[in-house]
């Protein structure tokens, strides 16, 4: 067991297709989470994230000769196919613009676990939110940079091997996501500095 | 460094990505000059911030148990392995139809245009061989006989017939000349039709051969073998580009 933990992925992935479920089992604990918060992060949905994370192992076992080391690792690889199951899913379902009021069962995966205040942490889990919503309605091509490149930390080389375009387009795309990401965030700051406004000037004519 | 690139390289100065030293420093220098694009550079830190949050807030999450449970249930029962060894074969299968039609198609066209080819090249080659009518080789002819081509100088008709030419009567024997078989028709003038004026031609038209019942020739004046009342008579049509018969003239 300890030995097969120090396998590559490649290695396991080959000891999974020749039958080996250890290696299937070391390779799902290894890689599930990636791609489950991927699917989470795209589809703002814990069943589709669940469905696409069964559905990306089972094309492992079924297509997995497909891979080929030489065109990136075995984690792109699942988090491209990943990404097809997410679209596939969304166009499917509808869910492209999925938020709204009726998304809270989707979102309990927010909680508090900080040791700030009660209000601080209330402050920090709408920032939050607010930054998961906005993030959830950036159209597919922006949101799938965003959530590689920020949320899952990704290089740009490797994102580029995922969604399979170059590397130049996923810094255009991540300059372009962010700045929509500002503009949907950017209302409510201004709002709560009008309010605050408001609040001042009352005071100063109390 | 300008605002201009400074907002090029403001997402990774806020992202704390790396970046060279001498333009990191240039893009500090230039958000302690520019309070414009100092602004800039705390909303992207706000925003980056914002984004960390988040990931931080997941990073823990991680698919169910019960998915672990199901995959390595089905990897043991083997089913999904199987599946795809059948479904590889299909595919295969199904590529192998799809390049043996496309192989058919492609044979096909090539067999038709090679085929096209063959009409056209004996059609041309008796336009070429044939020469002007002879005045010299029949009296009546001398009368009677308007080759098209002669007209072609004061009428744009085109002197193409529509009729496809099969290639089997294309097929004779080289001694025959094939301008022989032209010299051998005897044609009347176009006469013209009531219903058209000669201006109606200026564009050019068409000459569609055609039979007739011998009793048509005396609808234009013409003569009339009763002997041969029942018998058909050839006639070219010179059928205008609006599609009306303009002209017609009988050929024996």
């Amino acid at each position: 067991m300890n030995l097969k933990n120090e396998l590559s992925d490649s290695d396991l992935l080959r000891s999974m297709l020749a039958g080996d479920e250890e290696a299937l089992a070391l390779l799902y604990r290894r890689r599930q989470g990636g791609i489950y918060r991927f699917a989470l992060q795209m589809s703002g949905s814990k069943a589709i994230a669940e469905d696409v994370t069964q559905e990306v192992f089972l094309f492992l076992m079924r297509e997995g000769h497909v891979f080929d080391p030489a065109r990136g690792s075995v984690s792109a690889f699942l988090l491209g196919v990943a990404r097809n199951y997410v679209l596939r899913r969304l166009r499917v379902e509808h869910l492209l613009a999925p938020l709204g009021d009726d998304a809270d069962d989707d979102a309990p995966f927010l909680h508090a676990t900080t040791d700030l205040c009660p209000l601080e942490d209330l402050t920090r889990a709408e920032t939050i939110e607010s930054v998961r919503k906005a993030v959830l309605s950036l159209p597919s091509k922006y949101r799938e940079v965003v959530v590689l490149c920020e949320l899952q930390d990704i290089s740009y080389v490797e994102t580029a091997e995922i969604l399979g375009c170059a590397i130049g387009t996923i810094r255009s795309r991540l300059h372009r996501a962010r700045a929509l990401l500002q503009e949907k965030l950017r209302p409510a700051a201004q709002v709560e500095e009008t309010g605050s406004a408001s609040v001042k000037s009352a005071r100063c004519f109390a | 460094m300008n605002c201009q690139k400074f907002e090029s390289v403001v997402s990774e100065l806020a992202r704390g990505r790396m970046m060279a030293v001498a333009q990191r420093d240039e893009a500090l220098a230039h958000r302690d000059a520019c309070e414009r694009c100092a602004a800039r550079l705390r909303d992207e830190e706000m925003l980056t911030r914002g984004l960390q949050s988040l990931a931080a807030e997941m990073e823990t999450l991680s698919a169910p148990v019960e998915v672990e449970n199901k995959l390595l249930e089905a990897f043991r029962t083997r089913d999904v392995v199987a599946t795809p060894l059948a479904s590889r074969r299909s595919n295969v299968s199904y590529w192998l139809v799809a390049v043996a039609a496309m192989l058919l198609i492609a044979v096909a066209v090539v067999a038709l245009r090679w085929n096209a080819g063959r009409v056209d090249q004996p059609q041309q080659a008796v336009k070429q061989a044939q020469p002007q009518p002879k005045q010299e080789n029949n009296n009546l002819a001398e009368e009677l006989a308007v080759n098209v081509s002669d007209r072609g100088n004061s009428l744009p008709v085109r002197s193409k017939p529509p009729k496809r030419i099969h290639p089997t009567t294309l097929r004779r024997p080289a001694s025959v000349p094939v301008a022989n078989v032209a010299n051998s028709e005897i044609a009347t003038d176009f006469i013209p039709l009531r219903y058209t004026s000669a201006a109606s031609l200026q564009d050019g038209g068409q000459i569609v051969r055609v039979e007739l019942p011998r009793s048509a020739l005396a609808n234009f004046g013409l003569p009339v073998n009763m002997d041969r009342y029942n018998e058909r008579v050839k006639a070219d049509v010179l059928v205008g580009v609006d599609g009306l018969a303009h002209a017609i003239r009988f050929v024996q």
